[in-house]
């Protein structure tokens, strides 16, 4: 540890509250106000609007078969990531992280490119044999499990390293076959980092903007999700009824945050 | 035989891990896998237990072949150097876990737990977790659990290797004890020669990959097939143009013995009930002498005295040759 002079830490202290306050904190404290402004009634005008109670269902829909299929396959790369040796690891390593440095609307349209029904690469194939991928639920799974696809990937594997594979040794050296081995040690062994994994693309999906845009064609009472209701109301001049969904998928977030730190303390006890 | 290893072949990347190793290891016997670190001996244990895949050879087990067997298939107790403890788990449940996959009743686990715990000496501690234990109280549990499902044999890689001297010297004889309690087929690799010789009935000495010496402690010791194995198993010197152990030269105030070297003592060291003396001979060999404190006395040994040095008979040496003395 560094040892700072009294005035010193007071000076990194207030820097660095005031930087998150100016960052985060005091645009999300104007957001309540406004949601709250006249009460409840931008928050029951947006609730009754059947649009926007449609689109918070997507999300939501979308979100949780989201999460589903990033986590088998998140916890099926880590392992595959940490415990195997194979050709073309490093490249599977990268691409992984790829969906953090490029933009969601880049996703969108890569997706468009090769599932679209019109014009996509393999859109036409599937469209032919009546699986609709854009502009339908199957390609809004798809872009969402593509954003949170190194959320759980990136949780579990450095647990995984950490913990080692003796433990999955002296199983498999006791009698368990392989699902023996994943479900009775390798899971408990990385159940917090999966929860971890699990509450942070919940969240990440939740908020998915961009690439959706694209992809559901943000056909409003059909594919528009909350996020894109926000932006459209905004658009519209229906600004408190935006404000209450902006509020809405905050206080989601906000509780993802909470359940997380919750049980941080948990993971370093047990 | 228990164990049958034939035309063993490892290699990772461009390391020879094992060289065309044959060896045998008897039914019912605690065999030590001796050797300096990454010479070979982990690696012949995991192919042993199916952890590891040999590139080429054979391994059977109880005159099964289980060269392609998957480890859970062998029945091999294995205990890892670092424990491998089921740390989500209680120290019962550790116990229990192999008679749980092989779908014991209920009652029939209980009943084997409470018998493997009472064993290692950890029944007050069935309910704790691992954490909560020592490093010595972790590898009995870790041996209880290896234990649970009656294997044909017993492996151990570097059990006692994470534990301090004195932890270590307890394990050490209680292993042995409970091997003659519970005679099954045991095999532990260790780099610690004293430890090789104090527990096993039968010490594989592995170097380089490949086998150097098979035999008892006392064999090995006596007997020694050549100078890496000598040298491994204690000290050595070099008198003339043989190489033998510090004790077994003796030394005299006059030249009587025929064969005997004369030299002077250039350092003399007591050590408790033993004397250690540096000695160089005319040729300017220096060679190292153990002795006894009461036998230097009635000699009367002190530095800068001229002596006469003689390999005891029957004492085991092995011809010094300058390509044994680099490895």
């Amino acid at each position: 540890m560094v040892e700072l002079s009294l005035p010193a830490k007071w000076a990194v202290r207030l820097l660095a509250i005031g930087y998150v306050f100016f960052l985060v904190g005091w645009p999300v404290i104007t957001l309540t106000q406004r949601t709250f402004s006249d009460g409840l009634a931008s928050f029951n005008a947006a609730l009754s609007d059947p649009d926007v109670t449609h689109a918070l269902l997507v999300t939501v829909e979308i979100s949780i078969w989201a999460v589903i299929i990033n986590t088998v396959f998140g916890v099926g790369m880590a392992l595959l990531l940490v415990r195997y040796q194979f050709p073309g690891k490093r490249v599977l390593s990268a691409l992984i992280d790829l969906p953090m440095s490029v933009s969601p609307v880049v996703i969108g349209l890569a997706l468009m490119l090769v599932y679209s029904g019109r014009y996509g690469w393999f859109g036409p194939t599937l469209e032919s044999h009546g699986l609709v991928v854009i502009f339908n639920s199957p390609g809004m799974i798809m872009a969402t499990c593509f954003v949170a696809l190194p959320l759980v990937v990136r949780e579990v594997v450095p647990v995984l390293e950490e913990v080692g594979d003796d433990q999955e040794q002296a199983a498999r050296s006791l009698g368990a076959n392989a699902v023996q081995v994943l479900r009775r040690i390798t899971l408990p062994a990385i159940k917090w980092a999966v929860v971890y994994g699990v509450v942070l693309s919940l969240a990440r999906s939740l908020g998915e903007f961009g690439a959706l845009k694209i992809v559901s064609g943000n056909l409003t009472g059909q594919t528009q999700t909350a996020p894109l209701v926000v932006e459209q109301k905004y658009n519209n001049f229906a600004q408190n009824e935006a404000y209450a969904v902006a509020f809405i998928l905050v206080a989601i977030s906000v509780l993802c945050i909470l359940v997380v730190s919750l049980l941080r303390p948990q993971e370093s006890t047990s | 035989m228990s164990i049958e290893i034939r035309n063993v072949n490892k290699r990772f990347g461009d390391f020879v891990a094992l060289e065309d190793v044959n060896v045998s290891l008897p039914t019912g016997q605690l065999t030590a896998l001796l050797g300096p670190s990454g010479g070979g001996k982990s690696t012949l244990l995991r192919i042993i237990a199916g952890l590891e895949k040999a590139d080429t050879g054979t391994v059977s087990i109880e005159g099964v072949d289980a060269t392609r067997m998957s480890p859970q298939k062998r029945n091999v107790g294995f205990v890892f150097q670092h424990y491998a403890v089921f740390k989500h788990m209680t120290v019962a449940k550790n116990v229990a876990f192999g008679l749980e996959i092989r779908r014991k009743s209920k009652g029939e686990v209980r009943e084997r737990v409470e018998e493997l715990l009472k064993l290692v000496h950890l029944s007050q501690f069935a309910d704790r977790l691992p954490s909560q234990l020592s490093g010595g109280q972790r590898q009995r549990m870790a041996l209880a659990r290896a234990l649970a499902v009656q294997p044909k044999v017993l492996l151990l890689d570097e059990p006692f290797g994470a534990l301090d001297a004195k932890v270590r010297k307890e394990l050490r004889d209680w292993l042995r004890r409970l091997h003659d309690e519970v005679p099954v087929t045991t095999v532990f690799v260790t780099h610690d020669q004293e430890e090789a010789m104090e527990v096993a009935d039968e010490i594989v000495v592995i170097n380089d990959g490949r086998i150097e010496q098979v035999g008892t402690p006392d064999s090995l010791y006596d007997k020694p097939a050549n100078d890496f194995v000598m040298s491994f198993l204690g000290e050595v010197t070099q008198l003339g143009e043989i190489r033998l152990r510090p004790h077994d030269i003796e030394i005299a105030l006059t030249p009587d013995l025929a064969g005997s070297t004369s030299a002077d003592i250039l350092r003399l060291t007591r050590v408790g009930f033993e004397v250690r003396l540096v000695a160089g001979t005319d040729e300017g060999q220096e060679v190292s002498v153990v002795t006894t404190r009461s036998h230097a006395r009635a000699l009367g040994l002190e530095e800068g005295e001229r002596v006469w040095l003689t390999p005891s008979s029957g004492a085991a040496t092995v011809p010094a040759m300058k390509s044994l003395l680099a490895g």
